[in-house]
């Protein structure tokens, strides 16, 4: 019987033991803080000889997943002219807003902006920019449209910290975006 | 958990008769008991290795083996579940004069063996890799050293990350004992290795099918237990010493275990052990892969005292490692994967160097455990066993944050730190009528994870109750067994949800059975039949993941309504084994209902990064069935044959269809010549094997970015010796090479396949030396 008596309060101090480090996690939540989120993409195209700007986005304020993207524009472009075209890019989950567009400035040599029309007789596009390697960057640049028709325009940045040479290949994506692109 | 100890008290007793010339009179007899609860061990085969002589220990424990002639033979003594145990007995030496007509009864010795006794349903399959099998897979980690056996592959994330697979199955669906602690790291990501030095290990085993009863939730494909040498209670100082040099990484892995009694302090025993690990990139047949490197430091504490039917153990190990992920793995978006795969290798090149940057992940884990049990005179035992573990896993993403002031504090973008406390209380009731024998107990278990960085999973709290009873009839070569356990869980979440904090509660509860039957026909041959269930509950991931997998190129979503899962599992195998033949059959079938997988939606996900394909977790009822063949033929003395087959297929069942990630049919064929001892060599070999892995068909059409990989064969050979430096020292070495013919391959299992081929040649040499008692 004592042995008995014994156990039990083996057991309720066991019990009680595996309980005395007991946390709730629940206090410890904090916001979430992803380093290189972009939300909202923005291609500013200003007609040569003209100050008007117009603006196509791409915009999901929460990030991937949660809410679907609230804007995705076609961008419309007149044919036969010459664009001067800068991308700003945000990160409008953060309060406040984070420029991401003069990040990527400060970080020059270790991004890449690639712009594909497609079929690619509706653009060309040609690099306004160089970081201090003489490497092109892409946030501003000079984009000729060609003749009426519809298609695709790629919006590619490539992240390729330390492995920069002015080609696509090295790195990886951190926007990747397919915009309608109707020249009319 | 709880591991129990069991004690077999072996006495030999050598007797002699002169009378007869032409038939050799001598003979061995004695007794098989257990120390502990003193009851007699029935059923256990007793043999002489070498001759087709073995019997079976009768209702009382006894034994006798006739007819012997003299000379030296090697004894052993086994039973299912408890590790074999071989005594020497030498029947012609100094005992001459002793020869007389009488049976004269001269004790030997009294050995007093402890013997780890698995706790899994006996009817199931235990297959256990330990001695000279064990010693050839040091320096690799758990999942590579589990490998060679049949049925068991490996997940793999490149070369250094790789997790054990049981019949299909993996992460939260195996379960691990490390040291009788169920093992709880984040098992659910693919790349999160178990944290666990197999240096730690004398004995690597693995039950194979659902094992819920003894074990709770997260057994549906097997368990994986990791068990130390029992410590050297009042003995001298012995240990080890390891040193293992890999060609392929240029890797180097050092480790020691020192042990002893304390002279003076009866019944205390104690054990120091430590491993040292560091590798560089791995090179394919082609190419290195650019930041592919480890650093490991572990070490374990054990202690522990012994007076009577008291037990007392105290252990604690640290592991820690960094390991490298492979940059050229990282991809943005999906044309990324789809640029490397059509590039058919890495863009990123590199050439050797032993640096580890970005990625990696940084992982400790810290296992602080007390046991203590007693043995009661009338039999029952009492086992007590809590333990604390603390598992913090930094994850580095191959970027830093843009912001130079954030970028300069280098933190991890992914830390997730998990605190478990579990607790087991085991009652092993005295034999009733000396037949049947069984336990009851019960196992709590108390978590909570910390998060934080880029979201991914939420922190949660969680508890777990199971409270369980087994009973095992044996008798005259039977062994029948049933157990009953229910588990109650609870889980509650934190998550943040538009900046919002967001509480959920869980709740699973589930009854999980065991029946099971073993016959033992003769020593050689033996039937065994289990059905069991288990259960998971879904882990945290499944019911809150909620973006891109950037490994897998995936937009994974979770469900926070799942259901657990449950799995019954009938396993059979026939084993027959003799001098030279040996031959293991095992067939099974695992029905696993509410089977939680990630089901491709018919829309992909938009993001910034371009469109992912979209999956969700969803319940299934799948079937795993399989086929475990293993075989060897000594078929020309010293030259064995050796065969292993592992076979299964996996079916979608309630949607007609194949599942992903499920290992290809394997054959291993081994080829070994064993030299007979030379002087103060023994145990030397050559070997030369073959893996032939075949080619994963049954696969959805249309899942994957890139078919499963073609068939590969890899060939290796190895070759080892043990030297007999004096009474108490002994060398072993032993040299292997892996991939022998460089080989090109990729495996289905490996995340990165996708990227880069599989692992070249790999040349490794090992040496052991053994000192002390």
């Amino acid at each position: 019987m004592k042995m008995k008596r014994n156990l039990v309060w083996l057991l309720l101090i066991g019990t009680a033991l595996s309980f005395t480090n007991c946390k709730d996690s629940g206090d410890a939540v904090e916001p979430d803080d992803e380093n290189e989120l972009i939300t909202s993409v923005t291609l500013k195209f200003t007609e040569q000889g003209t100050s008007t700007t117009t603006s196509f986005s791409y915009k999901d304020a929460d990030g991937d997943g949660g809410n679907a993207a609230t804007q995705f524009d076609t961008i419309a472009l007149k044919p036969n002219k010459t664009y001067t075209m800068t991308v700003e890019l945000l990160d409008e989950s953060k309060t406040p807003t984070d420029d991401i567009t003069k990040e990527i400035k400060e970080k020059a040599d270790e991004h890449l902006f690639i712009f594909t029309p497609s079929p690619a007789t509706l653009l060309t596009y040609t690099y306004g920019d160089k970081d201090k390697n003489n490497y092109p960057i892409g946030l501003t640049g000079k984009a000729v449209t060609g003749a009426t028709g519809i298609g695709k325009l790629t919006v590619q940045l490539r992240h390729q910290p330390g492995a920069k040479n002015g080609t696509p290949e090295p790195g990886s994506d951190d926007v990747n975006l397919n915009f309608n692109l109707k020249v009319q | 958990m709880n591991r129990v100890f069991l004690s077999l008290l072996l006495v030999l007793i050598i007797n002699k008769s002169f009378a007869q010339k032409t038939e050799c009179g001598c003979f061995v007899k004695g007794l098989v008991k257990d120390t502990h609860t003193g009851q007699p061990v029935v059923g256990a085969t007793v043999l002489i290795l070498g001759q087709n002589t073995g019997v079976f220990t009768d209702p009382n424990g006894r034994y006798e083996l006739r007819n012997l002639c003299p000379g030296s033979y090697t004894l052993e003594c086994r039973i299912v579940g408890y590790q074999p145990y071989r005594q020497k007995i030498d029947l012609t030496a100094g005992h001459e004069e002793n020869f007389n007509l009488e049976e004269q009864e001269v004790h030997l010795k009294d050995v007093e063996i402890t013997a780890h006794r698995s706790e899994a349903p006996s009817s199931q399959p235990l297959t256990t890799l330990s001695g000279n099998d064990l010693e050839q897979t040091r320096g690799q980690n758990l999942g590579e050293s589990l490998k060679g056996l049949t049925g068991v592959t490996t997940l793999q994330t490149g070369s250094s990350i790789s997790k054990p697979v049981i019949h299909g199955l993996h992460s939260n669906r195996i379960l691990i004992m490390n040291n009788g602690v169920r093992q709880e790291g984040q098992q659910w990501g693919s790349e999160h290795a178990p944290e666990i030095d197999p240096f730690i290990a004398t004995r690597l085993s693995v039950v194979k099918g659902a094992a819920g009863v003894r074990y709770g939730s997260d057994a549906i494909g097997g368990v994986i237990l990791v068990e130390p040498e029992e410590l050297p209670f009042n003995k001298g100082i012995s240990g080890e010493a390891n040193a293992v040099g890999f060609s392929n990484g240029r890797q180097g892995v050092l480790s020691g275990t020192v042990q002893g009694g304390i002279t003076g302090f009866k019944g205390f025993g104690w054990r120091a052990q430590g491993t040292i690990k560091r590798g560089g990139n791995i090179r394919t047949p082609n190419y290195f892969l650019d930041n592919t490197g480890i650093s490991e430091k572990n070490f374990s504490l054990a202690a522990g005292y012994r007076r009577g039917g008291l037990g007392i153990d105290l252990f604690y190990s640290r592991f820690d490692t960094k390991i490298g992920i492979f940059s050229g793995s990282h991809i943005g978006s999906v044309t990324d994967l789809l640029n490397v795969i059509k590039n058919g290798e890495p863009f990123v090149k590199s050439g050797f160097s032993y640096n580890i940057g970005r990625p990696n992940q940084n992982v400790t884990h810290d296992l602080f455990k007390a046991e203590t049990h007693y043995h009661f005179q009338n039999g029952n035992r009492f086992q007590w066993t809590i333990a604390r573990q603390i598992n913090d896993r930094n994850e580095f993403d191959l970027h830093r944050p843009r912001n130079d002031s954030l970028a300069a504090l280098n933190h991890p973008e992914l830390t997730f730190k998990l605190t478990t406390l579990t607790n087991d209380v085991v009652w092993d009731h005295k034999p009733i009528a000396g037949k049947i024998a069984g336990q009851l107990g019960v196992s709590t278990l108390y978590q909570y994870n910390l998060m934080s960085g880029r979201p991914l999973i939420p922190n949660f709290n969680q508890f777990n109750i199971g409270l369980f009873w087994i009973e095992r009839y044996v008798k005259n070569g039977w062994e029948l067994e049933a157990g009953i356990r229910y588990d109650y869980r609870t889980l509650k979440t934190y998550r943040i949800v538009s900046r919002q904090k967001v509480a959920n509660t869980f709740q699973f509860a589930n009854f999980s059975g065991t029946v099971g039957a073993t016959r033992n026909f003769s020593d050689h041959f033996s039937v065994r039949l289990n059905a069991g269930t288990a259960w998971r509950a879904p882990n945290v991931s499944e019911l809150f993941s909620d973006g891109v997998h950037h490994g897998a190129a995936a937009y994974e979503k979770g469900d926070a309504s799942l259901k657990s899962e449950k799995a019954i599992n009938t396993i059979g195998s026939i084993k027959y084994a003799d001098a030279r033949w040996s031959v293991e059959l095992g067939g099974y079938y695992n029905y696993i209902s509410d089977f939680i997988y990630l089901k491709p939606q018919p829309e992909p996900i938009l993001t910034v990064r371009g469109a992912f394909p979209y999956f969700k977790y969803t319940q299934t009822d799948a079937s795993f069935k399989g086929i475990d063949l293993s075989g060897s033929w000594e078929f020309v003395k010293n030259i064995t044959a050796t065969s292993k087959l592992s076979y299964l297929r996996v079916y979608d069942q309630r949607n007609d269809a194949y599942l992903v990630m499920i290992p290809p049919n394997r054959l291993d064929n081994q080829l070994k010549y064993a030299l007979s001892d030379r002087g103060k060599l023994h145990d030397t070999f050559l070997s030369i094997g073959n893996l032939y892995v075949a080619q994963q068909k049954r696969v959805p059409p249309n899942s994957d970015f890139l078919a499963p990989p073609k068939a590969y064969s890899l060939w290796n050979i190895q070759a080892g010796t043990s030297l007999k430096v004096s009474e108490k020292q002994q060398l072993e070495i032993g040299i292997s090479v892996q991939n022998l013919f460089n080989t090109v391959y990729r495996d289905y299992l490996n995340r990165f396949r996708y990227y880069a081929d599989d692992m070249g040649r790999n040349a490794s040499l090992r040496l052991k030396w053994k000192f002390g008692a």
